[in-house]
């Protein structure tokens, strides 16, 4: 009830700087390294395609990105995988 | 000691000729001798936003070139002891002046002057590298949206790569009620992203617009929000620790009053965030 007389007496919560947040946090990496999304897009599946040879790899949870630290950017990644392929492991490495 | 500040931001629009015009004033009401350069060349804006734009005869092109001395080129503010213009040419280009002119000049200036302001152009290009040529330190200003604080980031790092030591921030244009509901960037989602010490908050106020329309910056208002925001900024500028922000919160609205009488609201929690009379983490660095 509260939530409702605040939309209409306060307006819309749309919380709309968090994406202005996150747009930001992403723009300006790729401004500092110099990287277009399409870029950073291919070079994102370039290293999953070499993780899949050696893993299979759960493709909704994959997380690849470019991070600003306190030394500069780092690129962060978190690839969740389902199980390592022995075999092909073994030939690889 | 005298020191030249510049005023910047890489994007337009943001402030920084207001920004500029106000700690002017903002100085010279603490007493201080101040010089407020505008280096926007071809697009000069600060004469008139100090409403002295009948009073030019000689620009800073005339002063490089030796057409003219420098004290003749500088024009007097009547309403404060103390502050004077150094106009832009308005018929010449930025080529018309070199990165070692305006440290020559600034050097100059330095020795009459306790504070140099420059008002900077948008850009990154030549009149950004004149106008840091001369400067001990920078200003940035930003607005709290996604362009505006891009440009600062661009920015900061050109300063830092020109060994301008620690730039700080104003956050210009803070409007409290969409902070509030989440749909402005707030001070502690602009510093954490730029990683810069903040010397100030300016609300969004129709003063400014008002003041513009004047010539007559609201840093001479006693009772301005926005001229109190700016003369804090000064008293900042000058060395002053303990200085608390304005405080940015609007005022109480009738539903407010009456969500907090059902007990369903704070006491303007934000209101005392805003303006806790502790000095907040920039301003730590900014006193020493």
């Amino acid at each position: 009830m509260i939530n409702l007389l605040d939309r209409f007496f306060v307006g819309r919560h749309t919380g709309s700087k968090d994406d202005a947040k996150s747009r930001l946090k992403i723009l300006l990496v790729h401004d500092q390294v110099d990287l277009t999304p399409s870029q950073m897009d291919a070079m994102r599946a370039e290293i999953l395609a070499v993780i899949a040879r050696y893993a299979e790899i759960e493709p909704t949870k994959v997380d690849l990105r470019l991070e600003r630290g306190d030394d500069g950017v780092n690129l962060v990644s978190s690839v969740a995988v389902r199980r390592v392929n022995a075999r092909l492991a073994a030939v690889g490495g | 000691m005298s020191e030249c500040i510049v005023i910047t931001s890489g994007k337009g629009g943001v402030g920084k000729t207001t920004s500029t015009a106000n700690l002017g004033v903002a100085l010279a009401l603490m007493g201080k001798k101040v010089a407020v350069v505008d280096a926007d060349i071809g697009l000069r804006n600060l004469d008139v936003i100090l409403g002295l734009e009948n009073r030019i005869v000689y620009d800073l092109v005339h002063v490089i070139e030796g057409e003219c001395k420098l004290r003749q080129a500088l024009i007097k503010d009547k309403r404060v002891d103390g502050l004077y213009l150094l106009p832009a040419a308005q018929t010449r280009d930025k080529n018309a002046v070199s990165p070692e002119n305006m440290r020559d000049l600034v050097k100059q200036m330095k020795e009459e002057f306790d504070y140099v302001l420059i008002d900077c152009p948008a850009g990154i290009e030549q009149g950004f590298k004149n106008s840091i040529a001369g400067a001990d330190r920078a200003i940035i200003v930003t607005t709290p949206e996604v362009s505006a604080i891009r440009d600062a980031d661009r920015i900061i790092g050109l300063c830092e790569a020109a060994e301008l030591p620690e730039p700080m921030l104003i956050v210009n244009r803070f409007r409290a009620k969409l902070v509030k509901r989440g749909d402005m960037l707030n001070k502690e989602d602009i510093l954490e992203i730029l990683a810069i010490p903040l010397i100030g908050m300016v609300p969004d106020h129709e003063d400014v617009i008002i003041t513009a329309n004047r010539g007559y910056p609201a840093a001479f208002d006693e009772k301005s929000v926005v001229g109190e925001a700016y003369r804090r900024i000064a008293r900042r500028i000058t060395g002053e620790t303990d200085v608390p922000f304005v405080a940015t919160e609007e005022p109480e609205t009738m539903w407010g009053a009456v969500k907090r009488w059902m007990g369903f609201a704070p006491v303007q929690a934000g209101a005392k965030a805003q303006d806790g009379g502790k000095p907040q983490d920039g301003l730590k660095e900014v006193a020493s």
